[in-house]
């Protein structure tokens, strides 16, 4: 098959011409979308507090497990260096309420989550 | 259909005119129906789906930067929604080797001379794989313009052109059997 039977085949496309209601459709559903309020954003402000004290936690962590195993580098560190640095983790983390933060992070998660997929099946019924 | 009377209904729009989008509705509403027709070949579908790119149309006027015209800003926009709304939903289609090559080329040539062979390139256009297939829909929907079909697609000029090549290669080489005098290997210009 040639190079020009192809485009003249498939350049010779037939138009379909949209129905008549379809302007009106369009603008109805314009209207729609102009009157409903704009979707209630991810209150990332409030959340931050709650984000940047896991991330100390976490540093915290890290630091005081890295150095109990910098001070034996070439022994392993045994049960009871570790239960230690989980004791130290477990009080800061009582400290700063570390719990509920995370609780409260993971509620506001799922509710994001759920109405942001009731809408769209919403929408697309 | 000019880009000065778009840029007019669209400054409109964006200052609170909501009846100004109908200028444009009406203006691309052929276009657009009859892109997302050829990507779905569901007349239903097809205004569902240009509905559908004329709301996210409206939501994203702010976002039109003025850097293309409005057309082309238009066409990324509904060619980006119906790839998406293909992969997520695929049209009725049969798959590339479904299209039964004739044993003797000779005899079906007969055959097929009395069949619409058009419908049998459609058919095979959209048994292509979605990468190619999208590039040769837009590159026949533009006029045969490598240039728009690259803008509507959001890809570099040279990446439209090979999937171009390679979908016509395909396309050929399913379809020479059932048509004479077969001419492979020519390259998409």
């Amino acid at each position: 098959m040639r190079d020009q039977e192809l485009d003249a085949i498939l350049s010779r496309e037939q138009d379909i011409a949209p129905s008549s209601g379809f302007v009106a459709s369009v603008m109805e559903a314009v209207g729609q979308q102009a009157t409903t309020p704009p979707p209630i954003p991810f209150p990332w402000l409030r959340a931050l507090p709650g984000i940047a004290a896991i991330a100390v936690a976490l540093g915290v962590l890290l630091v005081t497990a890295f150095g109990v195993i910098a001070r034996e580098p070439t022994a392993q560190p045994t049960f009871l260096e570790l239960q230690a640095v989980l004791a130290t983790a477990l009080e800061l983390a009582k400290t700063i309420r570390a719990g509920w933060l995370a609780l409260a992070l993971a509620i506001s998660f799922v509710c994001v989550k759920l109405s942001t997929h009731l809408a769209a099946t919403s929408e697309n019924r | 259909m000019t880009a000065a009377d778009d840029q007019a209904d669209v400054e409109k729009v964006i200052a609170g005119d909501i009846s100004a989008f109908e200028g444009l509705v009406r203006r691309w509403q052929g276009p657009l129906v009859n892109l997302a027709y050829r990507f779905c070949r569901d007349r239903g579908r097809a205004e569902e789906m240009a509905q559908e790119a004329f709301l996210r149309t409206y939501r994203s006027l702010s976002g039109w930067r003025r850097e293309s015209t409005f057309s082309t800003w238009l066409f990324a926009l509904a060619t980006n929604l119906y790839c998406s709304e293909l992969r997520r939903i695929p049209a009725r289609t049969s798959a590339l080797d479904d299209i039964v090559e004739p044993r003797d080329p000779r005899a079906m040539d007969e055959t097929y001379e009395a069949e619409d062979r058009d419908r049998l390139v459609h058919r095979a256009v959209f048994a292509l794989p979605a990468k190619y297939r999208e590039a040769v829909i837009l590159f026949y929907f533009h006029d045969l313009d490598v240039a728009e079909a690259a803008a509507s697609l959001g890809l570099p000029q040279g990446t439209v052109k090979a999937r171009l090549s390679r979908g016509r290669d395909m396309l050929r080489r399913k379809l020479s059997p059932h048509f004479a005098a077969p001419e492979l290997g020519r390259e998409a210009s």
